[in-house]
C-alpha cells in the first residue's frame, strides 16, 4: 500500500471538460516523483485534487489509507496543515516580510511565538535566505521568492510536499538549485511530487516520472507506456 | 492579541473610511438611543407625578374660607378623591414671596393679589369618568373660577411617551439593520482588500474560524466606535437642548434632571454597537468567505 493512492480518479468540470480520466497511481512514502506533460495534460488538477482544492468527480484518493475525497469541509484545514505546497507564482503576501510569510502555516496551527521563530529561521536557513528574513517579497529576485515559497511549504515539516511548476519562471541554473532543494527534503523522508513540463530538468534528476496526456497517465518511467 | 493588533493597524491605515463608518453607525445608533433616553425621561416624569391625575380648583380673589371649605368638603366626599390639599390665599402669597424674591414689592400692595386654590389627589385606580364627575360637582359652585383636570396634559405626556417608545423600537430596528448593513459593506470591502491573503491562509491550512476572526474584530471595532460616536452625539444634543428644556420644564414647576444618560446606558450603547458590528461582519463573512476559491 502506497502513502498516496489514486484509484480510478476522474475530474470533470462543469463545462464537461475532463481534466483527469480514470487515473490510478500509487506513491510510496519517502518517494520523489515528477508529473509531466503538456499544458492542459492534467498535472495541476492532479495536485489540486491532492490538496483538496477541488473535488473529484469519481474515484478515490487515499492518503495513508484515508479517503481524502470524503473529508468534511471543516476538517479540510487540518488536512492541509499536513501538506506542503509550492506554486509557480509563489503566493507570497507583499505586505508581510519574509519571516512572516514563512511563519503563516505555523501561526494558523497555533504554535507559540518562540517555536515559530525557531522553525522559521531553520527553514530560511535551509533555503539560504536567513539574512533576508526582514525584507519584503518584492525586494527579492524571482528565484529567492520561490525559495521563500518552499521554506513556507516545509516549515511545518510536512510528510508530503507538492509543487506545481515551481521552476516555471526560473532560468536553468536557478531551476536546478530549486530541484536540488526538493531532493534534499526528499532525502530526509518527505514524499515529494513535482509537476513540471521541463523534460530536460526532470530527466537530469533521475527519479520516477509520470507523464500525463489528455487527463490520462500515458507513461511511467519505471514501466512501459500505458494504453 | 496579534490579530486584534493587525486589525487595529488595518483600521487605522484606512482612517478616512473608518471615520465614515463610525459616523454612519453612530448616527444610526444615536437616534433610537436618543428616543430611548427621551422615553425614559418621560416615564420618569410621569412616575414622579405619581401616575395619578389630579384636580386643581382656583377660586375668585374674594372667595371666602367657607367657600373653599365647602368645595373641599364636596370633593372629599367623592369616591374618586383620596385627599384634598388647600392652599389659602395667605399661603399662596407666602409661597410666591419665598420663590420669587419679590417679598418687598408684594408688601407694598394693600391686598393679597393671589386667590386661594386647592388640589385634589385622586385614589389609585380612579376612572377618568369619576374624575370628570368630581370636577363637574364643584365647577358651578359660586366663587370657583376654574377647575383644571390635570390628567389632560399628563395623559398627553404618557401618550407621547408611548409614541416615542414605539417610534424608538421601530427606528431601533430600522437603524439597527442599517448599522449592520453599513458594517457589513465596510467589512466586505476589507475582505476584498485582503482576498489574496485569505486565499494563501486557506492554502496553508487556516480554518474558517481563523479566516473569519479578523473580520469579526473589524465589525466589533466599527460597532464600538459607532457606539462611542452615538454617545458623543447624544451628549452634544443634551448640551444643546439643556437651556430650552430647563425653561420648558420650569414653566411646569419642574427641575431639569436628565435621567438614564449614565454609565449603564453608555455601556449598553457600546455593547449594542459592538453586537451590531459583529452581526454585520458575520453577514459579510458568510456572504464573501463561504466557498472562497483558493486558486
Amino acid at each position: 500500500m502506497g502513502q498516496i493512492e489514486f484509484h480510478d480518479v476522474t475530474k470533470r468540470f462543469d463545462n464537461g471538460f475532463e481534466a483527469l480520466k480514470n487515473v490510478t497511481a500509487e506513491f510510496a512514502e519517502g518517494s520523489m516523483t515528477f508529473l509531466t506533460g503538456h499544458s492542459g495534460a492534467g498535472k495541476s488538477t492532479f495536485l489540486k485534487l491532492l490538496l483538496c482544492l477541488d473535488r473529484v468527480t469519481r474515484g478515490q484518493i487515499l492518503i495513508n489509507g484515508i479517503n481524502v475525497t470524503q473529508i468534511k469541509p471543516k476538517r479540510l484545514a487540518y488536512y492541509r496543515q499536513n501538506l506542503g505546497a509550492v506554486f509557480q507564482d509563489h503566493h507570497l503576501l507583499s505586505h508581510r516580510n519574509i519571516f512572516e510569510n514563512v511563519a503563516l502555516p505555523l501561526r494558523v496551527s497555533g504554535m507559540r511565538d518562540k517555536e515559530v521563530g525557531r522553525r522559521v529561521r531553520a527553514a530560511l536557513s535551509r533555503v539560504e535566505l536567513l539574512p533576508k528574513e526582514k525584507l519584503f517579497p518584492q525586494y527579492l529576485s524571482t528565484g529567492e521568492q520561490q525559495r521563500v515559497g518552499i521554506a513556507r511549504a516545509v516549515v511545518t515539516r510536512p510528510k508530503i510536499l507538492l509543487a506545481d511548476e515551481p521552476t516555471g519562471n526560473l532560468d536553468p541554473d536557478l531551476s536546478r538549485d530549486i530541484m536540488e532543494l526538493f531532493r534534499q527534503f526528499n532525502e530526509v523522508g518527505t514524499t515529494v511530487i513535482v509537476a513540471s513540463h521541463d523534460r530536460a530538468l526532470i530527466e537530469s534528476m533521475g527519479t520516477r516520472v509520470i507523464e500525463l496526456a489528455n487527463g490520462k497517465i500515458v507513461r511511467d518511467l519505471a514501466g512501459a507506456p500505458v494504453d | 492579541m496579534r490579530i486584534a493588533r493587525e486589525t487595529m493597524h488595518f483600521v487605522s491605515a484606512r482612517m478616512g473610511t473608518s471615520l465614515l463608518v463610525w459616523l454612519l453607525v453612530g448616527i444610526a445608533l444615536a437616534l433610537p438611543a436618543g428616543l430611548l433616553l427621551l422615553q425614559l425621561n418621560l416615564t420618569q416624569m410621569t412616575a414622579a407625578w405619581d401616575g395619578r391625575p389630579g384636580l386643581s380648583v382656583y377660586f375668585e380673589l374674594n372667595a371666602t374660607d367657607a367657600v373653599v371649605d365647602q368645595v373641599a368638603g364636596i370633593l372629599e366626599q367623592e369616591d374618586a378623591i383620596e385627599y384634598v390639599e388647600v392652599t389659602s390665599a395667605a399661603q399662596a402669597l407666602a409661597e410666591f414671596q419665598s420663590h420669587t424674591g419679590l417679598a418687598d414689592a408684594l408688601e407694598l400692595l394693600n391686598e393679597n393679589p393671589l386667590p386661594a386654590s386647592l388640589r385634589a389627589i385622586v385614589t389609585v385606580g380612579a376612572t377618568v369618568d369619576a374624575l370628570q364627575a368630581a370636577a363637574a360637582a364643584v365647577r358651578d359652585v359660586a366663587g370657583v373660577v376654574d377647575v383644571v383636570v390635570e390628567k389632560t396634559w399628563m395623559e398627553r405626556v404618557i401618550d407621547i411617551s408611548r409614541v416615542v417608545s414605539r417610534l424608538g423600537v421601530i427606528l431601533g430596528v430600522l437603524f439597527g439593520v442599517g448599522a449592520i448593513l453599513v458594517t457589513a459593506t465596510s467589512v466586505r470591502l476589507a475582505i476584498e482588500a485582503r482576498l489574496e491573503e485569505l486565499r494563501v491562509l486557506k492554502l496553508v491550512g487556516a480554518t474558517e474560524a481563523q479566516i473569519r476572526r479578523p473580520f469579526l474584530y473589524f465589525g466589533a471595532f466599527y460597532g464600538l466606535g459607532g457606539g462611542l460616536v452615538a454617545a458623543m452625539l447624544i451628549s452634544l444634543c443634551l448640551v444643546l437642548i439643556e437651556n430650552p428644556l430647563a425653561s420648558l420644564l420650569g414653566s411646569y414647576g419642574k427641575d431639569l434632571e436628565t435621567a438614564g444618560f449614565d454609565p449603564v446606558f453608555l455601556s449598553g450603547l457600546l455593547a449594542m454597537g459592538g453586537m451590531l458590528g459583529v452581526a454585520g461582519a458575520m453577514l459579510a463573512a458568510k456572504q464573501r468567505l463561504s466557498g472562497l476559491q483558493i486558486l
